[in-house]
């Protein structure tokens, strides 16, 4: 035997028969959606990872404090082939005649910036983009010019230098969006030669690179290998928590979907393997009689899958290329910054997962074929052995892992969504026990085709445990793309509603703190939350001075050398959460401290230790009572330290107020102008940013939803199709012994209905518990619940599909002559 | 027993014991036979007497509980499944009551296989050729599905015949065909034993055709009880 030879010949004739054909079409649909998705997603996310970039202003940041980021830093960066853009940031008051303005200057060098683009206002309000400021000349933001009665075109003066106002800020790439002073961008040349960053300037360092991914990527691991005390890199992922949150957001939606893909995609090329190796057992057992030896059919059976697996995978890799391509120009306008290149990556492992699942599923039941005995041939009753426990059938678990690892490219998506199948798995499993006993017990009760449906169940039980589970894990896909995304990704968009506060207020000094709310009140501000703030230094923990040394996180050392903020309450604000201890009302005798989570982990604290702060002359040692869990994304004035309010009150303080009022507000100048020393920070722009990219991130995920659904329903009807097939010798028997097609359609509508029920009901279950589960964990989003009507409504409506589809697949059969299935059959 | 030159295949002591839910079950028990050079031998008996059994072990498709097997001077028991596989493409012929045919390959295809299996070049040809002896010169491309029960278990013959087995195992070849088709496809059968000068080991419960073999074996609860020629 020439195993090639045979196998290529085997395949021909197979395929010409149609045999092959439905294996060969799971294939090319699923390497198709494996690749259209992962390569949609991949392209949305390197659309909004370039968005960061312009946000970081560049592709990657070294930041220092107090001094220059090291010469090396920029030596290896040059020497990667990287762009790079030096910053520093300082605070400073700006004068203009007798007029002072306190702001934070940003200092920067000619290659501003390197990602992104500035964009500046002429005097005559035309806008412009703008290259970095040139010597002699400043660009500030529109508050520094108010503050100063200064257009654009006068002159103001920085550390003694004069400058000429070059334009009015209107997007400037790199920014803090909760800096409480207005920004001037300046020349770094002219801040060094005036002498701004000397010692004791308190300035910030900062070093930009951008180029090439692998250049970046290079780059990044040199930094970190080489990072000195009190310098640490910020990456794009980084460049703005509330951002970056919702890039995350983003990220894992994408990845969700890609995922679910691949997972119908692997449950369609199983069922289809499956049912391709039970066919060809007779075959095999026939080519053993005629002399066929172990080794050659398996060698054959090896073969021909794989001349069927790779034209499959390569059709289906093109396929899926095109069907993205088609979908991006559709998606095109809902993504910010530049069109990505088109990234060969997906589809490349789009075509490995493919080989990968259809060898893992396949190859086990076609080893076990050579154990056929030739016997069989005579005896069709003669079943192969089944061994209890096969090292093989571990094969398509392993693919199946390491398949949602690598595509989830998180743990903690992978964990949950592994979990989660696993459950639906080991749930179906036992309900489809538990159904199949009670058949066997109570089904002789039931109407004659009905009987004869649900007994074929019991009867093909191996076979039934294997459709129901992947119908609900399919089904479980299904359910989390169409109903719990969508209404995750509706959570996720009414974390900003509309009353989200859009304006701060600092500076608002105790008396006159009533006269403020009275007058906010009066323009009609809404969720206005009005907190005391005093500032000061962390001097000890449990007696001891901190050492920014003796904290793991870079980010302790800022705390440690820079201001902290307390601030008191006798209620938990909202937006925040006790994790740990108990909250302090009112307080007691001695005085009381809640910290936030992060700060507690940061400061490697315990409830009971204490920390010491001084608040201008004040010193207050407090006792940690409580930990917090804030959600900084709220856009409400929050704190890292809340103390009882018995001993804060006594301190130093002013206060600090978030609230909503429709922008274009005039009154809030009037309010501002009569109190002259409250500083009003106007976040409007910023929350724009973050409801923009979450309304285009998810804009591109209902796409890529969506396009995996379609592609899943594909799948799962295929695969319902082809099993329909396996009831092709009951149907002709059944026809032979005079049944009606209403006594068949019961029959095959009672199997299917069964089937249907219990994948969908476990499935909606298995799904709810999953969407629960990456809400908490992956999303970030703890009080989200999915909608358990919709889940029902679907588990009802899969029942029905699951039993139209049954039919649909057994027409067809129902429709050849009996005399013809039961000669191929004989 | 002696085994003479003549012999091409023998069995000694043969039985064969499966472990069923009422304990064990003996289904053949102590069975010596003896079947010479194109000789044609017919193992008669009830449904369950264990002539199936016999002619599986016989073909070296199964393996004795007990006893030995001898094909071409080859003991079976000294062979594994491998080289029982061996050969069998090289000696073996069969024909089975249900024809099996592959469903997916054409009748040329079908013949085909056996040539295939041993690598040979010129199977297309000689399966032309074998199936226009048996009358289907014009049926090559049809499938399975496509042609009459006669066609099938004539293709199957074609199949069992193109390699020049020196045996041919036959399991009931006529029991799925009317009697007038049966009797064609018999006729068919022998005349090819004898122009392939084959060995003919047949399993029937149909007395006529037993009777145009030159020796009858009856199988009764397992054991063998020979009968007059």
């Amino acid at each position: 035997m020439k195993p090639f030879a045979f196998a290529a010949r085997s395949l021909r004739r197979e395929f010409r028969h149609g045999e092959l054909a439905t294996l060969g079409a799971a294939l090319v649909l699923a390497v198709a959606a494996l690749a259209a998705v992962g390569t949609l997603a991949s392209r949305v996310e390197s659309a909004i990872l370039a968005s960061a970039s312009e946000l970081l202003g560049g592709d990657l940041g070294v930041a220092a404090r107090r001094a220059a980021v090291p010469e090396p830093f920029v030596e290896q960066a040059r020497a990667d082939n990287l762009a790079t853009n030096r910053i520093v940031e300082f605070s400073s008051v700006v004068f203009a005649g007798d007029a002072s303005q306190f702001t934070e200057i940003r200092a920067v060098d000619p290659a501003f910036p390197l990602r992104g683009t500035l964009n500046v206002r002429d005097a005559d309000g035309g806008e412009r983009t703008a290259p970095a400021p040139a010597s002699g000349e400043v660009y500030a933001d529109r508050a520094v010019l108010v503050g100063l009665g200064r257009r654009v075109g006068e002159r103001l003066q920085i550390g003694g230098r004069d400058l000429a106002i070059a334009g009015e800020i209107v997007n400037a790439p790199g920014g803090s969006v909760f800096q409480f002073a207005p920004t001037v961008l300046m020349s770094l040349a002219d801040a060094e030669s005036a002498g701004l960053l000397g010692p004791g300037s308190r300035a910030s360092y900062r070093l930009l690179v951008a180029g090439d991914a692998a250049a970046v990527e290079r780059y990044a691991g040199w930094a970190r290998a080489h990072l000195p005390p009190a310098t640490r890199l910020t990456t794009v992922e980084d460049a703005q928590q509330n951002l970056r949150t919702a890039f995350e957001r983003g990220e894992s939606f994408l990845r969700l979907a890609a995922l679910l893909a691949a997972l119908l995609a692997g449950i369609a090329v199983a069922l289809a393997a499956q049912r391709f190796a039970r066919r060809k057992t007779e075959e095999v057992a026939l080519l053993r009689c005629l002399g066929a030896s172990r080794g050659e059919i398996v060698l054959a059976l090896t073969l021909e899958l794989a001349l069927l697996a790779i034209p499959a995978c390569l059709i289906g890799a093109a396929l899926g290329l095109g069907l993205q391509q088609a979908a991006f120009a559709f998606a095109r306008e809902l993504l910010p910054g530049s069109t990505p290149a088109l990234p060969w990556g997906p589809a490349a492992s789009a075509f490995v997962i493919g080989l990968a699942v259809l060898f893992g599923f396949a190859l086990p039941p076609l080893l076990r074929l050579r154990d056929v005995e030739p016997m069989r041939v005579f005896r069709r009753d003669l079943e192969t052995r089944i061994r209890r426990f096969d090292a093989l059938y571990l094969l398509p678990f392993a693919v199946g892992a390491v398949l949602i690892l690598v595509e989830s490219g998180s743990g903690r998506l992978a964990g949950v969504l592994g979990g989660g199948l696993l459950g639906v798995a080991a749930a179906t499993l036992a309900v489809t026990v538990l159904l199949l006993k009670a058949l066997r017990v109570g089904g002789r009760r039931l109407p004659g085709a009905l009987r004869f449906g649900l007994a074929n169940l019991v009867r093909r039980r191996a076979l039934t445990l294997i459709q129901v589970g992947a119908l609900a894990l399919s089904l479980t896909a299904l359910d989390l793309l169409a109903v719990v995304g969508p209404s995750l990704l509706e959570r996720w968009r009414a974390d900003l509603p509309a009353d989200t506060p859009n304006y701060f207020v600092l500076n608002v000094q105790p008396d006159q703190r009533a006269d403020f709310q009275t007058r906010l009140a009066g323009l009609g501000a809404q969720n206005l939350s009005l907190l005391p703030l005093a500032a000061g230094k962390l001097v000890a923990i449990n007696g001891k001075p901190p050492q920014a040394a003796d904290f793991t996180d870079e980010r302790a050392g800022n705390w440690i050398e820079g201001e902290v903020r307390v601030s008191w309450s006798a209620e938990v604000p909202p937006s925040n959460r006790i994790v740990q201890g108990t909250w302090h009302g009112g307080g007691g005798d001695t005085p009381q401290l809640s910290v936030d989570q992060s700060w507690f982990e940061m400061f490697k604290l315990a409830l009971g230790d204490t920390m010491t702060l001084r608040i201008g002359e004040q010193e207050i040692t407090a006792t940690v009572s409580s930990v917090r869990e804030v959600d900084w994304d709220s856009f409400r004035v929050n704190f890292f330290m809340m103390l009882d309010p018995a001993h804060g009150a006594a301190l130093p303080h002013s206060f600090i107020a978030s609230f909503h009022l429709p922008p274009a507000q005039t009154g809030l100048a009037a309010l501002s102008r009569e109190m002259p020393n409250i500083s009003l920070v106007d976040i409007n722009a910023i929350l724009d940013r973050v409801r923009d990219i979450i309304e285009r991130v998810s804009s591109a995920v209902t796409w890529v939803l969506g396009f995996s659904l379609v592609a899943g329903l594909l799948v799962l009807l295929a695969a319902l199709a082809a099993t329909a097939d396996e009831r092709r010798f009951e149907i002709a028997l059944l026809r032979t012994l005079g049944a009606n097609n209403g006594q068949l359609n019961a029959a095959v509508l009672g199997e299917f209905a069964a089937l249907g029920l219990l994948a969908g009901v476990v499935a909606a279950a298995g799904a709810a518990a999953t969407g629960i589960a990456l809400a908490r964990t992956v999303f970030r989003l703890p009080d989200y619940w999915p909608p358990l009507g919709t889940l029902g409504l679907i588990a009802i409506g899969s029942t029905i599909l699951v039993m139209l589809a049954g039919l649909a697949g057994t027409r067809r059969i129902a429709r050849t002559p009996p005399v013809t299935v039961l000669r191929g059959a004989s | 027993m002696t085994i003479d030159s003549a012999t091409v295949l023998s069995a000694q002591k043969l039985s064969k014991a499966v472990d069923g839910p009422d304990g064990r079950l003996t289904i053949l028990d102590d069975v010596t036979l003896a079947v010479e050079r194109g000789a044609s031998l017919a193992i008669v008996g009830a449904s369950g007497s264990g002539k199936t059994t016999l002619l599986g072990l016989l073909a070296g498709l199964d393996r004795p509980t007990a006893g030995a097997v001898t094909m071409a001077g080859q003991r079976l028991d000294t062979l594994d499944e491998e080289a029982r596989a061996r050969l069998r493409r090289r000696l073996v012929g069969f024909v089975f009551q249900s024809f099996h045919l592959l469903p997916a390959l054409s009748a040329e295809e079908n013949v085909m296989l056996p040539l295939e299996l041993e690598g040979r070049d010129d199977a297309r040809q000689r399966a032309q050729a074998v199936l226009g002896d048996v009358g289907l010169a014009k049926r090559l491309h049809h499938y399975p599905h496509q042609l009459s029960g006669g066609e099938q278990q004539r293709v199957a013959l074609a199949r069992a015949f193109v390699h020049g087995p020196e045996l041919l195992f036959a399991d009931e070849p006529t029991g799925n065909l009317d009697q007038r088709t049966g009797a064609a496809v018999t006729d068919l059968l022998f005349a090819l034993n004898r122009e392939h000068a084959t060995t003919l080991v047949l399993v029937t419960h149909d007395p006529k055709l037993a009777a145009r073999c030159a020796r009858t074996v009856h199988m009764r609860d397992g054991r063998l009880a020979e009968a007059a020629a």
